[in-house]
């Protein structure tokens, strides 16, 4: 029979984050074609691109690299940060639709530490995705990389800060106005266009290269390449580094400081489980 | 001492047209869903929020759990305020709401209550003691490792209620507990209700089936279009049923229903 009990018990945050990564781990392998259909992409997506630097040639090589190479890492990271937002978006839209939303909100954990959890977990899936999308550009197609292990962790560590203050904005604007998915896809379009992802930002005319470079995405692209394919240590790309440490200094706190807003607004008027 | 306390709560839903309105027919305005409520509960209650649909009672409890914030007046629980100390006072709070598919589908029930559990800082030492003590008194021992979207409405509402007893709440919030479940699924809920009372928890339900609230509760609130029209104790018969004739006086739910009969009466 059940007891009742006022005794207040504490678990830790890595418990709470251990729930949330089974949670999504379970969904995402219960979703069985999920996998197949992500792996299909990733493969039609990079055929593509190795199609494109062909056709494009040798000869050219933005900052010395050569160009197949360099799509791998920009579309990689940009996919990273896009999709994990994507799926922390759409965990939060799913869980207004079905009322969940609203009986997270209750539990002992509070709001901002479950975000940053969830976010966590979201971005983690991604990483994943992200692994295989760079070791299938090596394995399969070829990429020439020379990689510095520690540089490559070093870039993904500081860049995670923005990532998930992209995630949260996301969410804000989801919880604040249902229009979360809107903000993404004009993020994601900017992104894409002003973060080198494709084409090296040098190219862009001057006022557009300037806007590139306040992009925090732009670094993370850009220090990743020089970690995985010029194999620069860590001292070698420590300003990139001290600009994506300080974009997360300022993005998250904000991005945090805005859902918190979102959240009690939802709460006074009523609105956290509208979509 | 009394564990839950509203005292002269207002809450507004404000209604904002979409920006191109003019498309459509949707009007601003405003709905009052609680004008001036007061009232407390006790530990080891069981208070019934009894009125009809529009009432305020899903309101009500959505306030004690800070899904709601109050527009005026205060609510607390356990002495916390429900705007001043959100997390201390969701510490003692369970709620089971009335929308059934709150949960993650391709999760089984024990995956759910695990994870649910887990946000509710149950220690995982006691955590699967704990859900196979609110599986069984829901009834859902059989279905425990089903994944929850093949659950029907009846399995959906049970869980809903494990989740909100898995944390051990002090005070427990009810939405409609037993609306899809069976006749001896809420004979047995009721008896683990009054168990839970016994053992000092406080219990507000929301309903709007004065049968069942007479029958559980130990108080009955009743509300209407927002008003807390009448605060009573459930004495004797007599006294429960003059109270349900002053409900049914008050809500106009009698005359509906007894002019429905009359109308297919004279149709047959």
């Amino acid at each position: 029979m059940i007891t009742a009990s006022t005794t207040m018990t504490s678990t830790s945050s890595l418990d709470k984050l251990y729930a949330i990564l089974r949670r999504d781990l379970l969904t995402a392998v219960r979703h069985r074609s999920g996998f197949v259909v992500t792996l299909v992409g990733v493969f039609t997506e990079l055929a593509a691109f190795y199609f494109l630097s062909r056709a494009i040639g040798p000869g050219f090589r933005p900052g010395g690299i050569e160009y197949f190479p360099f799509l791998l890492v920009g579309t990689g990271v940009y996919t990273f940060f896009v999709m994990s937002a994507q799926a922390f978006l759409s965990a939060v839209q799913e869980a207004q639709q079905t009322g969940t939303l609203e009986v997270l909100m209750t539990t002992s954990t509070a709001p901002a530490e479950l975000v940053i959890l969830s976010s966590i977990s979201a971005f983690a899936g991604n990483l994943v995705n992200l692994l295989v999308y760079l070791f299938a550009g090596v394995a399969v197609f070829r990429a020439s990389i020379h990689a510095n292990f520690f540089s490559c962790v070093a870039v993904l560590i500081f860049s995670l800060a923005i990532a998930l203050a992209l995630g949260i904005a996301a969410a804000t604007l989801q919880v604040a106005f249902q229009k979360g998915s809107a903000l993404l896809w004009l993020l994601s379009s900017g992104l894409w266009f002003l973060s080198g992802t494709m084409f090296p930002i040098q190219s862009l005319p001057r006022p557009l290269e300037l806007l590139a470079r306040a992009v925090p995405l732009t670094y993370a692209i850009d220090g990743m390449r020089q970690a995985l394919l010029e194999g620069q240590s860590v001292t070698a790309i420590a300003p990139t580094l001290a600009v994506l440490a300080g974009f997360g200094v300022v993005l998250l706190p904000l991005a945090l400081a805005g859902l918190s807003l979102s959240l009690r607004r939802a709460r006074q008027d009523g609105t956290l489980s509208f979509y | 001492m009394d564990r839950v306390v509203f005292q002269s709560v207002r809450k507004i839903f404000r209604h904002r047209p979409a920006l191109f309105n003019w498309l459509g027919s949707e009007r601003a305005g405003e709905t009052v869903a609680l004008n001036n409520v007061s009232f407390s509960a006790a530990s080891a209650e069981v208070l019934a929020l009894l009125g009809p649909n529009g009432s305020g009672k899903t309101t009500a409890l959505k306030l004690i759990s800070t899904m709601l914030l109050p527009d005026a007046g205060s609510v607390q629980v356990g002495g916390f305020d429900t705007r001043r100390d959100p997390g201390r006072v969701r510490r003692q709070v369970g709620i089971a709401v009335a929308a059934e598919r709150s949960f993650f589908p391709r999760l089984s029930a024990r995956e759910n209550l695990d994870f649910f559990a887990a946000l509710d800082e149950v220690p995982r030492s006691e955590r699967a003691q704990r859900i196979k003590d609110v599986l069984s008194d829901t009834g859902l021992e059989e279905q425990a490792d089903t994944l929850v979207m093949k659950f029907s409405s009846g399995m959906y509402q049970r869980l809903g209620i494990a989740r909100a007893l898995v944390k051990r709440p002090s005070v427990l919030l009810l939405d409609e507990p037993t609306r899809s479940l069976d006749a001896a699924n809420t004979a047995h809920f009721w008896a683990t209700i009054r168990a839970l009372a016994r053992q000092q928890s406080t219990v507000l339900l929301a309903t709007h089936n004065f049968a069942e609230a007479a029958a559980v509760a130990d108080r009955l609130l009743l509300l209407h279009r927002g008003e807390l029209l009448a605060d009573r104790p459930v004495g004797d018969e007599e006294s429960a049923e003059a109270l349900r004739t002053f409900y049914f006086r008050m809500t106009g739910e009698i005359d509906e229903a007894m002019g429905a009969v009359h109308r297919a009466g004279r149709t047959i």
